[in-house]
């Protein structure tokens, strides 16, 4: 008990420290606090606070608070330490000023969610989720430290400062080689297509304090990190970065939410809703860019504000979900939506709540989704306006990705709920489920609570966050100049989420009202005179497959029909019809972990163990060194 | 300006049911039937009004709210359009708008779901199908004042000019028209068919006054669906759209007299070619000034 409340308190300290930073980045600006001078001059360590990570500081601290009161009861003890650690780490990252810093930050963030991500290592697929993990992090970890390194060899220290003011004179071949290289680290990081492999198979496996953490904030500080270099370390960032990211961007956002459409483990298909919001993000953050280097700031503003108040947003759903997800997980046994059902009654806390982080990812007035992605959907619109063809044609197609992504967001989370929390359970054997188990309002309840509180809050005021992140933005991006006609898209977002539900609310209450005064008769469902069971509900399987046939040149599913023959051939025992999705990506990068093995194997000849051979490879590294030196 | 506005919702509301009485005639006497009465509509609402509500066994407060949620939204479409007054101005628009109407689609769906009948989740399941493949149509086919720098409100949509743009834009928005109001070829408000009802199904476990929310907010829906593609016509007055509007709703009978219903699976072969419609429309507006 002493290490979980040790583990609690440390997560809320470093959380109210992170709200203290975002508070100080927010009234201050850019402030540096230490610099630590180490043996090399290069490794030189910078603490400090920039405006552009006050967003994500305020998420964590909102964020940690959560997920510690989740801790005071979910997950094993020892987790509640490493998530203060992670927490910890997260926040030396975000106030990380120089590239040693930083790249230790990252390493450090990296190896403690490791380590949650493989906190039930006694199963085989953590185990492989957690080294798949691994392997993408550091591969990711490598190239940011190359990307930073690029940036850094022509500026005069390792600070960041140093390197931004270093940056407009560099060659631009060096600094989209660096671009690119961060782009996949951080990218990969984020969960951005094609680099999201890992994210479904690690997300789940987490306890839920973490998985929340893992999707809330860790995806966000990856995006915090590629946010760093497009708008202060390789700054200014050339339009094509901006036209890439945007594609990027739409691509994650309907590819992760197609697969989420056909996934029915209700954790793994929260992972890639974590997919699809990344791309919205980074759709906007790829925005801001194309407008900043076409020179209309005010445009580049609304777009970085809606990338930031959208990480935010996705941030405090998103926990919200995999939260509700553990409940789920931990009272059911299961998270496969084909057996779930009929939670409503039996978690009456956490089914309301997860409702209310359903409506929030899929942008419903009046919750805090809502007023991001609409934000981005203006500033996609207001690039119209744009004096480039290809950009106004680029923010066309965002436009038309981003309103498919919100329809297919929405289909997906009516099958979430509806078959999950709504209709009667589809257990075959209901002996445990049956029973009237209510749940208690206790410490991971109010976790949750808070999520939907804050989500809800920033649904209805939005200017809330828009306000201080008006300021973010602007100090940025460099505008100097006040705000000008693209802002009016802030201006009537304060009135509109309530103005456009009113009625609605007013619609809930009459029918309240009338059930009050009229009653309601309850009935058996009509299924057509046959008995009601709870096998004549609709499944996620079905509820998916009109889009599973419309979209299969995607998703390719593949159909297995396992026949169990009894004694007699013509009446089966048992017929099991199973439909598996292959996402493609996935398919390329375990062949390319395999040739990737295989070649480790190969490589095992180098360490015979013979010490001639190992003096013959000192003696020949020896060699070039001294070949190398002389040129 | 909002006594405007509640006056305009009052008359879109109190006309609604009289237009799709008049739909519902005229295509019987398409038909060579004689056809109920243009009132039936109203008559239908008050008798199922004064009708008991029953819904299944054990389902949750989500159902018994739904259709209060969604009439609310098909009221806040019908304020939000710019007829009396150019809307009140957070309301009139179009993105929020279409964002809206996912709330009134989300509750229906849960609702669906919820009454656990496979009729109805079926019916959940196609029609956040179809309205996932209609919502980047619709949201294009409306963003043409946006494409030439006059904003995303509806009453900038009201004095765009026409062209070879706007007739693409119609077209689209028209096929989208065709899905929203649940019409043939996409769906058929008169089948009594479970299997292939879409729009219909949703509300199969609805009765009595929940089931004359729902038909309102149908209703509602409809006409406001057809002074929207009005906005996208040329005129620019209200009593153009007014015209236009009665204009499509005969055009829409004819079309559900002329065509037979398509395959649920054909369907996203005319919501793709709607959407290459909507989008041609706005390339031509964004490039119209370089090419």
């Amino acid at each position: 008990m002493t290490l979980r409340l040790f583990g609690v308190g440390a997560t809320w300290a470093i959380s109210l420290l992170a709200a203290f930073l975002a508070f100080v980045a927010v009234t201050r600006g850019h402030m540096a606090f230490a610099s630590i001078p180490a043996v090399l001059p290069a490794l030189r360590f910078d603490v400090g606070v920039t405006p552009l990570a006050a967003p994500f500081l305020a998420l964590l601290a909102m964020l940690g608070v959560a997920v510690g009161a989740w801790g005071l009861r979910g997950d094993r003890p020892v987790d509640a330490v490493l998530i203060a650690g992670f927490v910890a780490a997260m926040l030396l990252v975000l106030v990380a000023r120089s590239v040693a810093a930083f790249v230790l930050a990252w390493e450090l963030m990296s190896l403690v969610s490791a380590f949650l991500v493989a906190a039930n290592h006694s199963c085989r697929s953590v185990r492989r989720a957690a080294f798949v993990y691994l392997v993408v992090a550091q591969s990711g970890a490598l190239c940011i430290l190359v990307a930073l390194l690029l940036l850094a060899s022509r500026a005069a220290g390792p600070t960041f400062s140093e390197i931004a003011v270093a940056a407009a004179t560099m060659p631009p071949g060096t600094r989209t080689a660096a671009f690119v290289l961060a782009l996949i680290g951080f990218g990969s990081k984020a969960g951005l297509l094609p680099l999201h492999f890992w994210l479904p198979r690690a997300h789940p496996v987490a306890p839920p304090g973490a998985s929340a953490l893992l999707s809330g904030a860790m995806l966000k500080v990856a995006l915090y990190g590629l946010c760093v270099v497009v708008f202060e370390l390789a700054a200014p960032a050339p339009a094509a970065w901006g036209v890439a990211l945007v594609i990027l961007g739409t691509v994650s956002a309907i590819g992760g939410v197609l697969y989420a459409l056909v996934d029915h483990d209700l954790k793994r298909l929260l992972a890639y809703h974590s997919v699809e919001n990344v791309g919205i993000i980074t759709i906007g953050i790829g925005v801001a860019l194309v407008a900043r280097s076409s020179g209309v700031i005010a445009l580049a503003t609304l777009a970085l504000i809606a990338a930031l108040f959208h990480a935010v947003n996705h941030g405090l759903f998103k926990a919200l979900l995999f939260m509700g997800a553990g409940i789920v997980a931990k009272t059911q046994g299961t998270v496969d939506l084909e057996k779930l059902g009929g939670l409503w009654g039996r978690l009456p806390w956490t089914a309301p709540l997860f409702l209310v982080g359903c409506a929030a990812i899929v942008a419903l007035p009046p919750f805090n989704g809502f007023a991001s992605e609409w934000l981005t959907f203006q500033s996609l619109v207001g690039g119209f306006a744009l004096e480039d063809p290809v950009a106004r044609i680029l923010m066309l197609g965002a436009s038309a990705g981003l309103a498919l992504t919100g329809g297919l967001a929405a289909a997906c989370f009516v099958k979430v709920f509806g078959v999950a929390f709504l209709g009667r359970s589809r257990r075959a054997k209901q002996s445990h489920v049956d029973e009237p188990l209510r749940e208690r309002f206790n410490s991971a309840t109010l976790a949750q609570a808070l999520l939907a509180g804050a989500c809800a809050a920033l649904g209805l005021i939005p200017a809330l966050a828009v306000v201080p992140l008006v300021r973010i933005s602007a100090a940025t991006l460099g505008a100097l100049q006040p705000p000008g006609i693209a802002f009016a898209p802030l201006a009537s977002l304060s009135a509109l989420p309530i103005a456009l539900v009113i009625l609605s609310v007013a619609g809930v209450l009459a029918c309240l009202a009338l059930v009050a005064r009229r009653g309601l008769r309850r009935v058996p469902t009509w299924t057509c005179g046959s008995p009601v069971t709870p096998a004549a509900q609709y499944t996620a399987t079905a509820f998916s497959k009109p889009l599973r046939l419309i979209f299969a040149f995607v998703l390719r599913p593949e159909h297995r029909r396992l026949v169990e023959t009894g004694t007699s051939p013509w009446f089966p025992a048992r017929i099991v019809y199973r439909i598996e999705s292959r996402d493609v990506i996935d398919e390329a990068a375990r062949r390319l972990g395999a040739i990737a093995l295989y070649a480790a194997r190969r490589s095992r000849a180098l360490q015979s163990g013979s010490l001639r051979l190992y003096l013959a490879y000192a003696v020949a590294a020896l060699g070039l060194v001294v070949v190398l030196a002389r040129r | 300006m909002i006594a405007l506005s509640v006056l305009q919702l009052l008359v879109i509301t109190g006309l609604a049911p009289l237009l799709h009485g008049a739909m519902k005639l005229l295509r019987a006497r398409l038909q060579g039937r004689p056809g109920p009465s243009v009132l039936q509509p109203y008559r239908d609402l008050a008798k199922l009004w004064c009708k008991e509500a029953i819904l299944p066994d054990g389902v949750s407060p989500i159902a018994v709210a739904a259709p209060g949620i969604a009439l609310g939204v098909a009221l806040t479409l019908a304020a939000a359009l710019p007829l009396a007054v150019p809307a009140i101005p957070p309301l009139g628009e179009i993105v929020a708008l279409i964002f809206l109407l996912a709330l009134s689609r989300f509750s229906l769906g849960l609702a669906a779901l919820d009454s656990r009948s496979a009729f109805a989740g079926m019916a959940a399941s196609r029609e956040q199908t179809i309205a996932a493949l209609v919502e980047p149509t619709l949201l294009l086919a409306l963003l043409g004042a946006a494409a030439l720098g006059r904003g995303t409100q509806l009453s900038a949509l009201m004095h765009v000019p026409f062209g070879l743009a706007g007739l693409l834009a119609i077209g689209a928005f028209f096929l989208v028209l065709l899905a929203e109001t649940a019409r043939v070829p996409i769906d058929n408000q008169e089948t009594h068919y479970e299997l292939t009802m879409i729009h219909e199904g949703l509300s199969l476990e609805f009765s009595g006054w929940q089931l004359a929310f729902v038909q309102a907010a149908s209703y509602v829906r409809q006409l406001s669906f057809l002074l929207l593609a009005g906005l996208l016509l040329p005129g620019g007055t209200v009593w153009a759209l007014a015209a236009w509007a009665v204009a499509l709703a005969a055009l829409v009978t004819a079309v559900e007299t002329l065509f037979a219903k398509v395959r649920l699976f054909e369907v996203p072969q005319l919501l793709v070619s709607a959407f290459v419609l909507a989008a041609a429309s706005i390339a031509l507006r964004l490039l119209g000034a370089t090419l």
